[in-house]
């Protein structure tokens, strides 16, 4: 083999792999979005079995993010960049959050997103899912989100324990859980955070992972 | 070996081919809808050893190569360093990224575990595979240096 060789077969596998790792960061976007992702497209997001919105309705931006409690990048997310985006946007009435569960890493992640749900319920959506972000410990399914936890989580909330016990036990979110699974497939998040920015206009960003801030405020600054 | 260009060549492809997209997998890197690198404070040691492995076997892979092109010898050692690469460059891949997402929705809950083993375990798994490519440099080191003082 000669060095000629060695060259145009590094530089070969060397190309298959760039091709290959760009083709699966962007195939979600391609396959089910046809503005691809980070393309603007006209809004069709169907959020009424989202979480209730944080902040203000009449926000002109609308953040969704599509997410899974025993996600880690979602709990990196939510400790590195989420805080700074309620700060400027959110609170200064900018923009508003929208949660959709997009439970796949485990059976956890599906009693977790109920659980979230029976405590909107009660008037403690916001407050569950910070305590979900904040006490993620450990891989899927390895037991700190398990019924007791969650459990736990809503006694430490001070919820009416019977009215949440009821809630986990009839499984009465579960459509609700899986209708925000398929709508999150049908948007092409086929990842954990993705995020889908929505104009006023009703124009669309879509991006995956745990971006910083300053990629938000780029986008949103550029839909305002 | 590094004196000839080709080889040098080859270990400059070997890591930016390594490390652009391990870094996307990993979720240091981000290309949409910003170009950005990402590394927040917890996941500095992860990314550190991303590179210390990227680095490692772009000078390993290239020494085989040229062990074996040079001096004919067995092809033991590469297959060595192509797995502490492989190791690495499995280790740390997000469970919940795209693959993640893919190989889970196919292939269920054991997929899942393994993913999981890979996201949870990155750490203690770069350090294995940088141990590796470290011990597959020391003996090819060794053996160019001896057989070529033979040749």
């Amino acid at each position: 083999m000669d060095a000629k060789t060695i060259i145009v077969a590094g530089t070969f596998v060397g190309i298959v792999l760039i091709v290959v790792t760009l083709f699966t960061s962007f195939q979600s976007g391609w396959d089910n979005n046809p503005g691809g992702m980070g393309m603007k497209t006209e809004s069709t997001i169907n959020l009424e079995n989202g979480s209730p919105a944080l902040g203000s309705e009449s926000a002109p931006i609308t953040i969704v993010e599509f997410g899974d409690y025993q996600c880690e990048s979602c709990y990196y997310w939510f400790h590195n960049t989420r805080s700074t985006i309620i700060d400027n946007y959110i609170e200064t009435g900018k923009a508003k959050l929208v949660f959709v569960d997009l439970p796949f890493l485990g059976r956890d992640s599906i009693t977790a997103a109920q659980a979230s749900y029976c405590a909107e319920d009660q008037g403690k959506y916001w407050e569950y899912h910070t305590m979900l972000y904040t006490f993620q410990d450990g891989a899927p399914d390895s037991g700190w989100a398990n019924q007791d936890r969650l459990n736990s989580f809503a006694f430490t909330l001070e919820m009416n324990m019977d009215e949440f016990n009821d809630c986990m036990d009839s499984s009465k979110y579960k459509i609700r859980v899986k209708a925000n699974y398929n709508e999150a497939v049908k948007q092409g998040a086929q990842s954990t955070p993705t995020f889908i920015i929505i104009s006023s206009d009703g124009t669309t960003k879509k991006f995956a992972g745990a971006q910083p801030y300053s990629v938000f405020a780029a986008t949103i600054e550029s839909m305002l | 070996m590094f004196s000839s260009y080709s080889y040098v060549l080859l270990a400059g492809i070997i890591f930016v081919c390594m490390l652009i997209p391990l870094s996307i997998l990993s979720e240091f890197l981000f290309i949409e809808p910003l170009f950005v690198i990402h590394v927040i404070e917890d996941r500095a040691f992860g990314f550190t050893l991303l590179v210390a492995i990227s680095f490692m076997s772009a000078v390993v892979i290239p020494m085989n190569i040229y062990r074996i092109r040079t001096l004919q010898k067995s092809t033991t050692k590469i297959g060595g360093s192509l797995l502490g690469s492989i190791i690495g460059a499995s280790a740390g891949i997000c469970s919940c990224g795209p693959i993640g997402f893919s190989i889970i929705s196919t292939f269920g809950t054991v997929a899942g575990t393994a993913t999981a083993f890979l996201t949870y375990y990155e750490i203690p798994l770069r350090l294995v595979s940088l141990g590796l490519l470290c011990l597959v440099y020391y003996t090819t080191a060794k053996s160019i240096s001896i057989e070529c003082k033979i040749q």
